[in-house]
This record gives structure tokens, C-alpha cells and sequence, in this order.
């Protein structure tokens, strides 16, 4: 059972889940506007082909249609980039080759999915009846979903701008330090694997809306998003726009993963329909569209060389690094998988000699963008799965293996052969957490039971560290105000997409002020606050508004003294504060922030702070049982042992591990987006076959924590919200690898299907 | 979804009449295929004439050795239905199988079968109970029934109205859930009926099929061990993203075994 005796608050139930759970949330599609029109799209149905003509005559004669929209338009409107957040400079002294993106494909399709034309009309079945009217004359071109095919000499080249389909190769660390490392060390463990391209499926589907204020040249876009600052600055430069001319509205959103940050080309499309026709246009995307449409997650084939000496310290890492960017970038794609792997290039360990080359690359696929943990869980599966493999050569204990190479408590802060500084931790009490609630030493006679019944029984661990994002923005602001009832109202531009902001930031500034949660409420995204601040994404949210919440609070209580001290003809320092009643220490007399709130010029504050990245860390241990009949796996215990720094509400971090573990679940046993490689078709296009994970397939999970408190924010809280993930791929991962080892099965990657854990084992002879 | 128009009729001799005068008509039981098929804009139909709610094909009995399901009865009611307990477990079994809640109060037997899905389970049950299809016009034995992928031997406007199944000594049935669907993968019914061993597989491949060697090798010895190195036509079996030929093949090895086991109890 989770330890709770060092909390300060009991568990105790989201604020915002009934009003979610009750049907009474405002989702994008939820919103209705007068006059409103419905877009749909045409998307290519093959990988990569000249657009030779469009006609559109015949669907814009259709009943019901006010137009039909395509790159010609959306060109002459210059709506044509995408945004990069990557500049740095590769290793061939370029920058990242980003293509331009217009709202429709122009003049050749490059991924099944791709928006060509765009139909909007009174209703969807009016556009979907006009869409069978546009006529596309394609000429085919060759097409390459793989992203190391892609790399061959003689692939097709996608974009011109990008010869080779190279879209960015950088390299860090020492490269001359690691070969000596390499020849010198006692054993070396190589290892490729390939974390595996993902679909992001959100519970609510992809949508958008937009309106056009003639009058002001202004633009209403309502939206999923995780977070209206960072939407803004990408729709408008996407659409060549000022800022200003724009403004983001969103209230509830279902789900994102890193899959809601980016902005899309048909935020583009509503907004042009929208100005153009001079109604509100509105578009919901259906599942099949997003599956294959949504900005795809992962897709990084990686190969590993581990280093280790007579005495089994590590000695040297070095990864070779190819990132699926998929057709064109997204704004974050290139840095989550070059930057995040790069920062986190030492794992836990000591490693003295370290050198990673990251090639970024474009393929005939739906683009990649961040996904829960964005490029963390890739290089954490790539670095546990070597540490595993090493401590079976070396017929070693992993745990063992571990404890000799993990960096212990004294070490901290720990500056990286690769610049990284890593703020204090504890991940060898972690682990020593972890192995008893998993009762590690007792595996091999649950394994040897196992095996009498038929069964392969494997347990493996994962250690892992994580940077939370170090934000777009440079820094945090929070909007803190009093209404004349004494409801302290509280607002900032992260984006709860599920995450439970209501529940921990007003429990963060009810805590601050000693004040009820009941009389704290939080507004993210409000047009009237026009704050700097960040989204929500990268864990970082409790970490950056979170803590500015505190912040605030504790301003208010200062805003809120001087103002009392003014009404009782004294000094704020002879006030004294307590729940919400300030004291003349003297006098005696009394006020409420409720009656401050109701002088004319009101009670509030704004609050904020730079915040940089938390380091959270922890030690996961899963074991799994197989029936080598079937190939099917069954998880019969994971234990989640997380450094997450102080926590505010448990319950919120026992919930977002069991969602990141799932969805680590998800992608080790059953997700992959796959691409048939002679047709680019996506076969992975709705839920007949792309499998998503299924609550049934984790029945029970134990979780712990072990916490250091962070010292970069006021409340001492590392970023959680990933660590599910990048623990799970690993140890789920490693457990299978445990318990195919015994049957000679080579180190097979993910993902473990039925399908494919039988032909592994029947290929290495089945059963012994 | 393209438009159309609904039809409730009152009785099965009205909607024969009406899907004979309406060629574009289609003939709708619970709508748990055709709805989203038509949603994809993958189906069209000038009339859906709904003869679920129909009372008529509804009813569950036993009739001496033959348990009579109507056509519209819905995986909910035979799931449930303590005639099928008692005369067959292993249907109630399958029908409890089949899809989610929501799809079970909705689907039925006769859209099951008249749909003919590959990867049904219905279509296991009627052919491993060596069941009769009944329709407005003719009765139909099960192994004429099934003829592949989506096809059946009910002719235009043909309806089927109730399903008669032989009450079996034994029977078992087992599938293995498509990872991505719950469908079945590879899905093995056996029944020691009075006319001998039936092991109907469905699935694996391009519809149900019958194994002929199982039923023989069971006839002589009913134990999973009997299932050991049997011959099985690998040409039955489809092979995709999620199964080759050979793990299907296997599944249905294991399946089968698994099935004559809870035959066994």
C-alpha cells in the first residue's frame, strides 16, 4: 500500500470530475455558433504522388455547399509554414531543412492522411456527399515509410530542400573518449532496438472552430490544446498573422499526451473558410481521420553500445540515433527526440566517456510529434534494455549491476559528460524500495513454479531519470483576485487535459493562504488573462504554474496586509494574516479579504517566476508470466517506486503513474502504427486494427515514493506526469527478456504480441 | 452516413413483401454491422427495414431435442436465457463472448449468421451443432449454410427467422480474442452430438469451416491429447498484421484442446 503517512492532506476526490464525469464539461465540439458552417476534408489515400489537377467545380455546385478550399487558396492567403522550435545548427553546419506545410498539400501529397482539399457546407453529410465530387488526378510517386530505408542511397527523396531525406544530424558528447573507453573495456554490450511509432488516440477527437471579426481583422480559434499561449504564437505564425489578430479559446480538453500541443493544417483551413465565407466554421475530426491524421508519437530506431570494465562499471555509452520525423515537421518533433536523449545520454549511472549521433529524417508517414515522456522513454529503453542485456553476460544480478553503477545520493548535483546537471535524488534507495515491495529475491522460486505449470515467468527492472520541460516561455505568470464574495479566483495558461489542475493548484494556493480548497477556484486559458506562461507538456505543470501558484497566494496575503493597513491607519507589518482574516495586531479590529475585495480598486495580484527543469527519477520492477502456447503475456505485478519531489495530492500522482504505465503497457504489448512498406497504406487506420491498451491487461499496480524535494520551485515538486511511461517501456520490457532468456531467445524488441512472442519462441526450438 | 429511409414492419411476411418490392431495401436485425458500416459511407441502403424489434423472432425454446432461438433474440437473452443454459452452456457461453455490453443488447443471432463475419461466433455454434437455419421460405442445414467470407446460401430477400439447434450430448467453446477487437482470432467450437464428433472453427480464416481430422481423432478418443500432430490445412488460415497463418493455425490447435476440455468440465 502507497505511504501516506508524510502527506498533509488526505486523498480526496477531483474537484473537476464531476462536472467531467456528469456530462457538464465545455469540450470544443460542445460549442455551438450562430451561422455556423461545417468543414470536411479529402485526404490523400496514397503515400506520396504528384497532384496533377483538382476539380472542384462539381462539389462546390453541390446542395448545401458554400465552398471548396484547397492549396491554391490557402497559398494565396499564406498560410504556408510550419514552426520549427529547433535552430541549433547540426553537425553539417545546417539547421534543421524544414519544408514549407501549407493548409492542403500543394502539388504533391506526402502521407496518407494529408489534408488536398477542404469542403465546407451546411451540414457534415452535405460535405461528405460534395467531397465524392472532387476530382484528384494523382501521379504516383515511389514512396519510403521506413525511417532507415529512408537514409539508403537511392531512396526516394520526399522533399527537395532536403536531399537524402536528411532533415537534421547532430552529435554530443566525445566521440574519441568512447572509442578508447570501447577498446579498452573489459566487455562491451551492443544492442539496437526500435521504440516504436505510436498513435496518440485521445478520448476526444482532434477539432477545431473558427470565427472571423471583420471589423477588427481579428481571429476567434476554439480548440484541443494544451495551452492557448503556445497554440497562439504556432497558429499565427502558421498563418502569417500578427499575435494579436488571434485568440485561442479552450475550456475542457480529453486527453492530448503531447498529441494537442502542436498546431495542425487545419487550424489554418477553418480560419481561411472562416474569413473568406464570413460564417464560423467548424470541423470534427472522426477517429480514422486522426488515427491517421494526428501527429504520430516515438518512432526511434536507436543502437546501443554499452561499455563495462573487469569490475562491471560502466565505462563508456554510445547511441546511434535515427528519429522518424515522418512527412514534415512539427514544431517540437526535432528537439524531443534529439534534445530530451541528449540530456539524458547518462541514465542513472556514472559514465565517464559518452557520444550519441541523432539523425532526424523524413518518411512518407503522418509527422511525429512529442509523446508523453518525448524522446525520455526512448533513451531510457535504450539504455535499461543494454544494462539488462549486460548483466546477463556478465551473469550478474540487475539489480546488482545497478547498485554498483547508479549515482547515490552524495553525488548531487551531478554535472554529465554531456552538460546535463541533475538535481539530487535517490535512486539506489528507490531501487532498494522497490526490490522489497516486488520481493525480488523471491523470483526464482516463483519462477521455478511457473515453469511446473508450463508457463515462462520473467521479472525486470528500469531505473530511470527524467528532465520536466524547461518551458517555451521564459517565464510563469498567475493572475490571483478576490471577487467581492471572497472567492479567490485563479488564472494561468497551463492546460489540464485531464491532469486535475483544479484539484492541486487551488489545493497549492489554499495551502498558501489557509484557506478552504472549496473557496479557490482555478481558470486556465481565459482570453481576459493575457498571460506570459506555458503549456501544459514536458511533466512541467505543477512545477511551473503550479508552484507560481503558491506564489500568488503568498503575494495576495501581502497585497491583501497593505491594503488593511491602510483601512486601520497602520503599518502592513502590524497586520496579521490567518484564513482569510487580517488583524490589526494593536487595535484589534479585523477585515476579511472579501471586504478588501470590495473596495473599488479590489484585491488581486499577479505573480511569476523563471523555472527551469526538475529532475525526477525512480526504479519500476514488472513480472510478467507467458503461455508459450499462445505467445500471451499476463502482468501479475508492477511495482512504481517515483521520485516526484513533494507531492501535493497523492491521488493526482497515483493516477498519472497508473496512466504512464498503462500507456507504457499499451506500446510494449500492443500499439504500433504500422505502414505497409509496398503501399504506404497506414494499416494501423481505426480500432479494428490498431489495438489500443485495455484496462484489464494491468490488474494491479503497486505504487511507492521516494522523494527529495526539488530546490528550483517553492513547492519542491518534480514533474510526474511521464515518469509512467519512461519507467514502464523499460521494465515491462526487460521482464519479457527475463523470461525468453531461458529459451535462447535472442533480445527481441517490442512490441511483445501474442503474435510475435510465438514465432520468437518457436524459432529459438520452443520450450526446453 | 448516406441517407435513407426506416421501415418497422409488423410482421416477417410484411417485410418479405416490402424488401421484394424495394431492391435497394436492407434488411436490419440489431444493426451491429450494417450501422457502422453505412456510418463509413461503406454501405448504402434505400430503406433499413428493421425487423429486430419484431416479437415473432424473439422467442427462446425448447422444443424435445431441439432448442429453437428466433432470429432476433439478442446476444443479451441467449447469454442469459436459462433454456440455453440448461439444453446448451457452451451457447450461452458464446453468446456472452461475443462484443461488449452495448453490442449484446443490441446484436442478434440471425444478423450474426446472415452477416456471416469471419471472425463471428455465432457462425461456430450453428456449424459445430450441426444447427438448421430456417428462413420464411426453407429450412437450411448449417453445413450448407456457411459458404465463406460474408457469403451465405439465403437468397435475395430471404429471411432468416429462427435457428434450431440439436441439443448435444456435450459441448465446448473457446476463443482467442483478437488483440484489437475481441473478434475471434481463431475460435473452436466441439460438440458430441448424436450424429457424431462436429469441431467448427472460426476466425482463422475466410469463414467458419469445419476440422475434419479433429472430429475424427475426438470420435475415437474425446481428450485434448487426441488433437496432438493432427493434420491441419494451413490453407484455411488468413494471415495479417496481427497473425500469421502459422499462429493462427496454433491458436486454433489450442483452442481446440481447450474446447474439448470444457467439453470434459
Amino acid at each position: 500500500m502507497p505511504d501516506h503517512a508524510h502527506t498533509p492532506h488526505a486523498p480526496f476526490q477531483r474537484k473537476e470530475d464531476r462536472r467531467l464525469v456528469t456530462g457538464h464539461g465545455l469540450y470544443t465540439s460542445d460549442r455551438t455558433f450562430p451561422g455556423e458552417l461545417h468543414a470536411v476534408f479529402l485526404r490523400s489515400d496514397r503515400a506520396h504522388a504528384q497532384i496533377v489537377s483538382i476539380k472542384t467545380d462539381a462539389a462546390k455546385a453541390m446542395p448545401g455547399v458554400h465552398g471548396v478550399f484547397t492549396a491554391e487558396d490557402s497559398k494565396a492567403a499564406g498560410m504556408v509554414k510550419v514552426m520549427c522550435m529547433l535552430a541549433l545548427k547540426g553537425t553539417d553546419g545546417e539547421p534543421p531543412r524544414v519544408p514549407a506545410r501549407s493548409a492542403f498539400a500543394d502539388g504533391c501529397v506526402r502521407f496518407v492522411g494529408e489534408t488536398v482539399a477542404m469542403v465546407v457546407a451546411d451540414s457534415v453529410a452535405a460535405g461528405l456527399d460534395a467531397l465524392e465530387a472532387i476530382e484528384v488526378e494523382y501521379r504516383e510517386l515511389p514512396h519510403v515509410v521506413d525511417a532507415s530505408r529512408a537514409l539508403d542511397a537511392g531512396a526516394p527523396v520526399i522533399h527537395d530542400a532536403a536531399p537524402g531525406n536528411l532533415c537534421w544530424v547532430g552529435e554530443a558528447g566525445d566521440r574519441a573518449a568512447v572509442d578508447a573507453a570501447m577498446a579498452a573495456a573489459a566487455t562491451v554490450i551492443e544492442l539496437s532496438v526500435e521504440s516504436t511509432r505510436v498513435i496518440p488516440s485521445p478520448m476526444e477527437l482532434r477539432c477545431c472552430a473558427a470565427t472571423y471579426d471583420a471589423a477588427n481583422d481579428h481571429y476567434h480559434v476554439y480548440s484541443v490544446t494544451q495551452g492557448v499561449n503556445a497554440m497562439r504564437i504556432q497558429i499565427a505564425f502558421a498563418a502569417g498573422i500578427p499575435e494579436n489578430k488571434l485568440t485561442i479559446h479552450a475550456q475542457d480538453v480529453g486527453g492530448s499526451f503531447g498529441n494537442r500541443s502542436p498546431h495542425y493544417p487545419e487550424h489554418c483551413a477553418v480560419m481561411l473558410a472562416a474569413k473568406v465565407l464570413g460564417r464560423p466554421v467548424r470541423w470534427a475530426g472522426t477517429r480514422s481521420e486522426c488515427l491517421a491524421s494526428d501527429y504520430h508519437g516515438r518512432g526511434n530506431q536507436i543502437a546501443g553500445k554499452l561499455a563495462i570494465d573487469k569490475d562491471g562499471h560502466f565505462t563508456a555509452i554510445q547511441l546511434d540515433w535515427v528519429a522518424d520525423m515522418g512527412a514534415f515537421i512539427t514544431p517540437a518533433g526535432i528537439a524531443s527526440h534529439t534534445r530530451n536523449p541528449v540530456v539524458l545520454l547518462s541514465g542513472v549511472y556514472r559514465i565517464p566517456a559518452m557520444h550519441g549521433r541523432w539523425r532526424a529524417v523524413f518518411t512518407n508517414t503522418s509527422p511525429i510529434a512529442p509523446y508523453r515522456g518525448a524522446g525520455r522513454p526512448d533513451v531510457n529503453y535504450m539504455i535499461e534494455r543494454l544494462v539488462d542485456e549486460a548483466a546477463a553476460k556478465l551473469g550478474m544480478d540487475p539489480a546488482d549491476l545497478r547498485r554498483r553503477n547508479a549515482l547515490g545520493l552524495g553525488q548531487f548535483p551531478y554535472k554529465t559528460p554531456t552538460g546535463t546537471t541533475y538535481e539530487a535524488t535517490d535512486v539506489p534507495g528507490s531501487l532498494e524500495k522497490a526490490v522489497r515491495l516486488a520481493d525480488w529475491k523471491g523470483f526464482p522460486a516463483r519462477r521455478a513454479e511457473a515453469k511446473a505449470r508450463g508457463m515462462l515467468r520473467g521479472i525486470g527492472m528500469a531505473t530511470f531519470i527524467e528532465n520536466t520541460g524547461a518551458g517555451v516561455f521564459p517565464k510563469d505568470q498567475v493572475d490571483i483576485e478576490v471577487d467581492a464574495n471572497g472567492m479567490v479566483h485563479a488564472y494561468s495558461v497551463a492546460h489540464a487535459q485531464g491532469q486535475g489542475h483544479e484539484t492541486t493548484f487551488t489545493q497549492v494556493i489554499a495551502d498558501a493562504m489557509g484557506i478552504d480548497t472549496a473557496n479557490v477556484l482555478l481558470h486556465e486559458g481565459s482570453p481576459e488573462h493575457t498571460l506570459i506562461g506555458n503549456h501544459t507538456g514536458g511533466s512541467r505543470s505543477l512545477v511551473g504554474a503550479g508552484s507560481v501558484c503558491k506564489l500568488a497566494g503568498l503575494k495576495l496575503i501581502e497585497v491583501a496586509k497593505s491594503a488593511a493597513a491602510a483601512m486601520f491607519d497602520t503599518e502592513p507589518s502590524q497586520v496579521d494574516y490567518a484564513a482569510g482574516t487580517l488583524t490589526d495586531r494593536v487595535s484589534g479590529k479585523s477585515t476579511t479579504l472579501a471586504e478588501l475585495a470590495r473596495r473599488p480598486e479590489g484585491l488581486k495580484t499577479q505573480a511569476e517566476a523563471s523555472i527551469g527543469s526538475t529532475f525526477p527519477t525512480g526504479c519500476h520492477i514488472a513480472e510478467v508470466e507467458i503461455d508459450p502456447l499462445t505467445g500471451t503475456t499476463e502482468i501479475l505485478s508492477y511495482v512504481a517506486v517515483d521520485d516526484c519531489g513533494h507531492a501535493v495530492d497523492h491521488t493526482i500522482v497515483e493516477g498519472q503513474v497508473h496512466g504512464g504505465v498503462l500507456q507504457g503497457v499499451g506500446q510494449v504489448f500492443a500499439e504500433k502504427a504500422i505502414y505497409d512498406e509496398e503501399t504506404g497504406q497506414l494499416m494501423t487506420g481505426s480500432f479494428m486494427d490498431y489495438t489500443m491498451p485495455r484496462a484489464g491487461m494491468l490488474k494491479h499496480i503497486v505504487i511507492d515514493e521516494n522523494c527529495i524535494p526539488s530546490k528550483i520551485n517553492s513547492l519542491g515538486a518534480k514533474g510526474v506526469g511521464e515518469a509512467g511511461c519512461t519507467g514502464s517501456l523499460s521494465a515491462l520490457s526487460n521482464a519479457m527478456a527475463d523470461a525468453l532468456r531461458p529459451l535462447g531467445v535472442p533480445p527481441m524488441d517490442m512490441p511483445f504480441t501474442s503474435n510475435r512472442v510465438w514465432h520468437a519462441i518457436a524459432a529459438a526450438g520452443g520450450l526446453k | 452516413m448516406y441517407e435513407f429511409e426506416y421501415v418497422r414492419p409488423k410482421s416477417v411476411a410484411e417485410a418479405a413483401g416490402f424488401l421484394a418490392a424495394n431492391t435497394d431495401a436492407r434488411l436490419m436485425s440489431g444493426g451491429m454491422t450494417l450501422l457502422p458500416t453505412m456510418k463509413q459511407r461503406l454501405a448504402q441502403a434505400s430503406h433499413l427495414v428493421h425487423v429486430g424489434p419484431l416479437a415473432e423472432l424473439k422467442s427462446i425454446a425448447r422444443e424435445g431435442d431441439m432448442l429453437v432461438v428466433g432470429s432476433a433474440a439478442t446476444h443479451d437473452q441467449v447469454q442469459d436465457s436459462e433454456v440455453v443454459r440448461a439444453a446448451i452452456p457452451a451457447l450461452a457461453k458464446l453468446a456472452r463472448g461475443i462484443g461488449d455490453p452495448q453490442v449484446r443488447y443490441m446484436g442478434t443471432i440471425g444478423g450474426s449468421i446472415a452477416n456471416n463475419d469471419p471472425a463471428a461466433d455465432y457462425p461456430a455454434g450453428v456449424l459445430g451443432l450441426g444447427a438448421t437455419v430456417v428462413t420464411q421460405l426453407r429450412q437450411i442445414a448449417a453445413d450448407d449454410y456457411f459458404q465463406g467470407l460474408f457469403t451465405t446460401a439465403l437468397g435475395e430477400g430471404e429471411i432468416v427467422t429462427a435457428v434450431r439447434f440439436p441439443v448435444p450430448r456435450r459441448a465446448g467453446y473457446v476463443k482467442f480474442g483478437h488483440p484489437a477487437t475481441g473478434y475471434a482470432m481463431s475460435g473452436v467450437f466441439v460438440a458430441e452430438t448424436g450424429s457424431g464428433v462436429r469441431v467448427a472453427v472460426t476466425g482463422a480464416g475466410n469463414g467458419v469451416f469445419r476440422w475434419a481430422e479433429a472430429e475424427a481423432a475426438l470420435a475415437t478418443s474425446m481428450s485434448p491429447k487426441a488433437l496432438d500432430g493432427l493434420a491441419l490445412d494451413a490453407s484455411h488460415f488468413s494471415e495479417d498484421i496481427h497473425a500469421t497463418r502459422e499462429y493462427r493455425a496454433q491458436l486454433c490447435r489450442v483452442m481446440a484442446a481447450r474446447a474439448v476440455n470444457e467439453l470434459l468440465g
